[in-house]
Formats: structure tokens, sequence, C-alpha cells
């Protein structure tokens, strides 16, 4: 069996659960083990029927008032529970700030291995190999978990394309019978959501991006110009934000967001690897930047290297036409 | 409040990094080694904390010659005395081997109120080891923290996680407790040259895997819960393709490649 954590929010699955399931059904197909995703919650109904339309066999459902809200000290305890009587084959956690709140828990919890951060898996012989970023994504390691099953697994936000999800299933849906003993330690005080009418860029479909080629705040229009035209929500580069032009929920990279949209054009941005990191797993890449060496071009799928105080106003009016038309 | 702060060596960001012959990590000879970026935001918390509540801060790192180096800047900044786990057996760690191992040290130094660690590391970086530490001492923790505010009559804390898309939660749990800093917390202290001298006479210890009554199958490699099979510089998906013209024509040929040929409008 292959288990799927499922990751929720406002009782709706997050999009990384849609990867989880790409994952899982991948492999299942490959080792020749079902799939089942794992739902924890105070309400789990519209999540567990929501889940039981994609292609899996099943959907364990464990329901309790101290689920309601994500916490590291029940989610362990009915974890550990489910997967003693279940013993799956592997088990798939977002590499998210939840799911790595609680997966290397669980892993020493179990005394089974973890791997985070993957990006790939394959299958030699009966063997699974599971492929991470390492150095900043500058290489990666393969590795294989050793000793017996279950072995858990964290997979990188965008580096399976949830929109590839099989559905058309029916799962049988299960509830799990939850005894939690152990209480919790950690309490939520208060959670604040991002300042209104921001967009959360980790599910945003288009993101423009802008960096120190703008060469000072007040060029960051023609940034903001573009993803209007273009119904996209705006991101930055690290300088960006630390020369305080933009807030720091707008950048983009290893210390502010990890983002996988369909479309991310980079307007300005030279392409740290802190950058990259962030943005790499976007499906179609648009650099625009002067340097033709910038590193940017090299996770890019289409570069312009021209000066971008001319390219980005003639793109925002074509969107603007097209708008119109 | 005692405070420990682990710190990773990892190799300087500059450097050129090569791959083993046996594939199985960098060549790691002549390389210089830093601490990791995140561990140094989290020492910077810890003498903060000291600073304001008092007590000691004691900074902890495994590994060789680079260690020492990160341990003895470690002090140079503030930190009151060092702890080396030094020993062949410790090679080859990975998230768990070293988590064990950190816990095991831990223990032995008579506990803690407070473990601070980096959110990732800058070499594995998968920000495991801190959250798997808290499970072997069988202490709360918080991952991801931008902001720490301790009560140590209380012996709780307040803490600020970073989610996905700017959400911000608020979190209480009780000491002792495991944090893994974020990056960008505060802004670290450099060693002053006074700070420099004074780390001289600091208390600077090395640990071996027997000192800590660790198993042979515990430690190092032998503890490690994966293998590593292949360490590969990764292929390109794609290979750029540059549009020219002038900038009307390159906006158009844009616009019209990412409809029709890339699909993605």
């Amino acid at each position: 069996m292959i288990f799927v954590i499922a990751e929720h929010k406002d009782n709706k699955l997050k999009p990384i659960t849609s990867e989880l399931l790409v994952f899982a059904q991948r492999a299942g197909r490959d080792f020749g083990q079902p799939v089942t995703a794992v739902v924890l919650g105070s309400s789990t109904a519209g999540i567990a029927n929501e889940l039981k339309t994609r292609k899996i066999d099943r959907v364990i459902t464990a329901e309790h008032a101290d689920l309601g809200e994500y916490n590291p000290d029940p989610y362990v305890e009915v974890l550990k529970s489910i997967l003693e009587k279940e013993k799956p084959f592997l088990v798939l956690i977002g590499h998210t700030t939840q799911g790595m709140d609680f997966a290397p828990r669980l892993s020493v919890r179990l005394r089974r291995p973890l791997i985070a951060g993957c990006v790939e898996y394959e299958k030699q012989g009966d063997r699974l190999i599971l492929t991470r970023q390492v150095f900043n994504a500058k290489m990666n390691m393969k590795t294989s978990p050793r000793g017996e099953p279950p072995f858990f697994a964290t997979a990188s936000p965008g580096a399976f394309p949830g929109d590839e999800v099989e559905t058309g299933g029916s799962a049988e849906v299960v509830a799990f019978p939850v005894q939690l003993s152990g209480g919790s330690r950690r309490k939520l005080l208060e959670r604040v959501e991002a300042p209104k009418g921001k967009a959360d860029l980790s599910s945003a479909p288009i993101i423009v991006s802008g960096g120190r080629g703008l060469k000072q705040k007040e060029n960051f229009s023609l940034v903001f110009e573009l993803a209007e035209a273009i119904g996209g929500s705006v991101g930055a580069s690290r300088p960006v934000v630390d020369a305080e032009w933009l807030p720091r929920e707008y950048q983009v990279g290893s210390s502010g967001q990890t983002v996988s949209p369909r479309l991310y054009i980079a307007v300005g941005i030279s392409g740290a690897i802190q950058h990259l990191v962030g943005m790499q797993t976007a499906r179609c890449i648009v650099a625009i930047n002067k340097d033709p060496e910038a590193p940017i071009f090299k996770v890019a799928h289409y570069g312009i290297v021209d000066d971008l105080f001319k390219v980005v106003p003639a793109l925002t009016k074509i969107f603007k036409d097209l708008k119109q038309a | 409040m005692k405070i420990i702060s682990c710190i990773k060596p990892v190799p300087d960001p500059a450097s050129r990094l090569i791959i083993n012959e046996a594939k199985t990590w960098i060549k790691d000879q002549d390389l210089t080694f830093v601490a990791s970026e995140a561990d140094n935001y989290a020492l910077e918390e810890a003498l903060r904390l000291k600073e304001k509540h008092g007590g000691d801060v004691v900074v902890v790192s495994m590994g060789g010659e680079e260690a020492a180096r990160v341990l003895r800047s470690g002090l140079a900044m503030g930190a009151d005395r060092a702890i080396h786990l030094l020993d062949p057996k410790f090679k080859g760690a990975d998230e768990f081997a070293a988590a064990a191992t950190l816990a095991k040290v831990i223990e032995k130094d008579g506990g803690a109120d407070l473990v601070l660690t980096g959110v990732q590391s800058d070499d594995l970086g998968t920000g495991m080891t801190g959250t798997m530490l808290a499970e072997f001492l069988g202490w709360a923790h918080a991952t991801v923290v931008v902001a720490v505010e301790a009560n140590p009559d209380a012996k709780s804390l307040k803490v600020r996680r970073e989610l996905e898309g700017g959400i911000n939660e608020s979190v209480e749990l009780p000491m002792p407790a495991v944090l893994t800093v974020q990056f960008g917390i505060n802004q670290p202290r450099y060693a002053s040259l006074k700070g420099i001298m004074a780390a001289k006479k600091k208390e600077f210890k090395a640990v071996t895997a027997a000192d800590l009554g660790l198993s042979d199958n515990a430690a190092g490699k032998a503890g490690a819960m994966y293998e590593v099979r292949e360490i590969l510089i990764p292929a390109r998906k794609s290979r750029v393709e540059l549009i020219t013209g002038t900038p009307e024509e390159e906006a158009a040929t844009l616009v019209e490649k990412l409809r029709k040929e890339a699909k993605v409008l």
C-alpha cells in the first residue's frame, strides 16, 4: 500500500495533495501497490468526498475535535496508530511547513526512514530509489531507504504535476477509530493570513516577478502593470525585498515562497540559486534580462536578451489589447 | 536559561563543488567550511535570548576541523562554551543518526531549556534534523520560527511560525523545546576582536561516540536510515529558446509562443 497524507485547508484539498496523489498513482502502478489517502480533521466528509473521486483504492478518515487545526502531537499519535495497523509500503507527505513539522517526528517515533524533499523516484528491481535535491538544488541525490517498510517520503511542492491526477474512482471511505491520549503540548494561538488582496503565490497560476534589474522602486510599477494585464500575481527576488521596494511576503526563493505556477515571467532577475530553488519547477519560465550570461537563462524556456524597460511595456500593451478584443 | 545552539559546518557557498569518485558526496578535502547560514540566525537568536533572560549558550557541532572552526566562531560571537562531537564514527551520519547523537550529547550535558537549530542546512537542506532531535529528546518543537518570546519563569515559549503564502501562526509551547529558526529572523552579529580573544579562554570539549555510550550501529553511517546511491548534477529539462528582434517584435513573438507552443495562456 502507498499512503498519501492529505493536506487540506478550509475544507478543500491543498494543491500539494494532488501532487502527492500523482506520485502515489505512478509509484502504485510501478510497484503494484494500491493507493490509500488519509485525512485527519475534525470534520472530514467534504474532503473524503473530494478524494474518493480520484483514482485511488481507499480513503481513511480520522476525525477528532483535536485534529481540527493542525497540531503535531495529535497528528503523530493518530498517524502512528494508523500506520502500525495498516503497515503500508510507502507514506507520502507534503514537503511543506505542515508536512515537515510532523514527518520527522513520525519517522523517529516509528524508527523508519524518511527521505525528505523528493523530486523523483525510480524502481530498480524491487528497490525504491528516491531522488532529492541537495546543495540548494545544484545537485541531486539518489537514496534508498534501509530496512523494512514503511518508508516515509516528503515530496517537494511542484515536483509532481498535480493537474495530472487521475480521476474516475469511487474509493471506499473507511473511518479510523481515533483515540487520543497524549494531548498536545503545542497550542495554536492565532493564524494571521497574508495581507488582504495578496494572493497565495504557492498556488498562483501566473506570476510576474521583478528583480534588481528594475533599478529602483518606482520602476516596479512595470511589473505590476504587466501582471495586471496578464491576470497574474506579483513576486520579487530577495534583493528587491531587502532593499524594501516590496514587503517580504512577495519574495520568491529559498527564504521566501516556493512557487510552481503555469507561467513564471522573470523580469530583471539574474537568477541566484536561492531564487531558482523557489521557482524552477514552474511549467513555463520566461526570462527577460539584458545580460545573456545571467543564470536565469539556464532554467528559462523562453528568453529575451534585451532592455526590460522596452520589452515589458510592449508585452503589457499586447495583453491589454488582447483583453479588449 | 540554558540554550543549546546546533551548528552544521557546510562548504562555503562560494566554493565550487565537485562530486567525489564514488559519487556519494562531494570532494570535501580542499574546501573552506562555514556555519550553515540558517544556523547563524539560530545562534544569534540564542544570544539575544540569553542577553534578555540571562543564562548560558552552548554551541554544539559534529565533524572534524571544520566543526571546530564553526564552534570557535560561535564562541567568538558570544557563546559560553562549545561541545565538539569529534569521532570518525560520526562520519556519514544522515539526519536521523545526527539527531540521535545530538540528543545523547544534550542529555549527557544535563539537558537544556531550549535548543535552536537552523530551519535547514545549506548542504542536505531537508530541514529534518531539528524536529527529529525534538522527538529523540521527547520535547515539544516548532519549525520555521520567525519570532521567539520566552517566559523562563512559566517555562513557556510563544513563537511565530512562517507558513506558505505569507501566512504566520503564533503558537505556545512548554520548555524544554526545540525550535528550527527561519532565515532573516534577525541580523546575526559579527565576532568582535575582543570576542575572538575571549573565545580562546572558553571551555571547548571534545566528545566521542564512546563518551555518549552510543553503540557502533547507532552513530554515523551505520546509524543512517538511508543509503546514498549516487550524487549527480541534474540534467536541465529545457534549453532556453532565445527570442530576438525589436522589443515590439520580441514581445509579440513571445506571446504567440506562450499561446500556441507552450499553451500556458
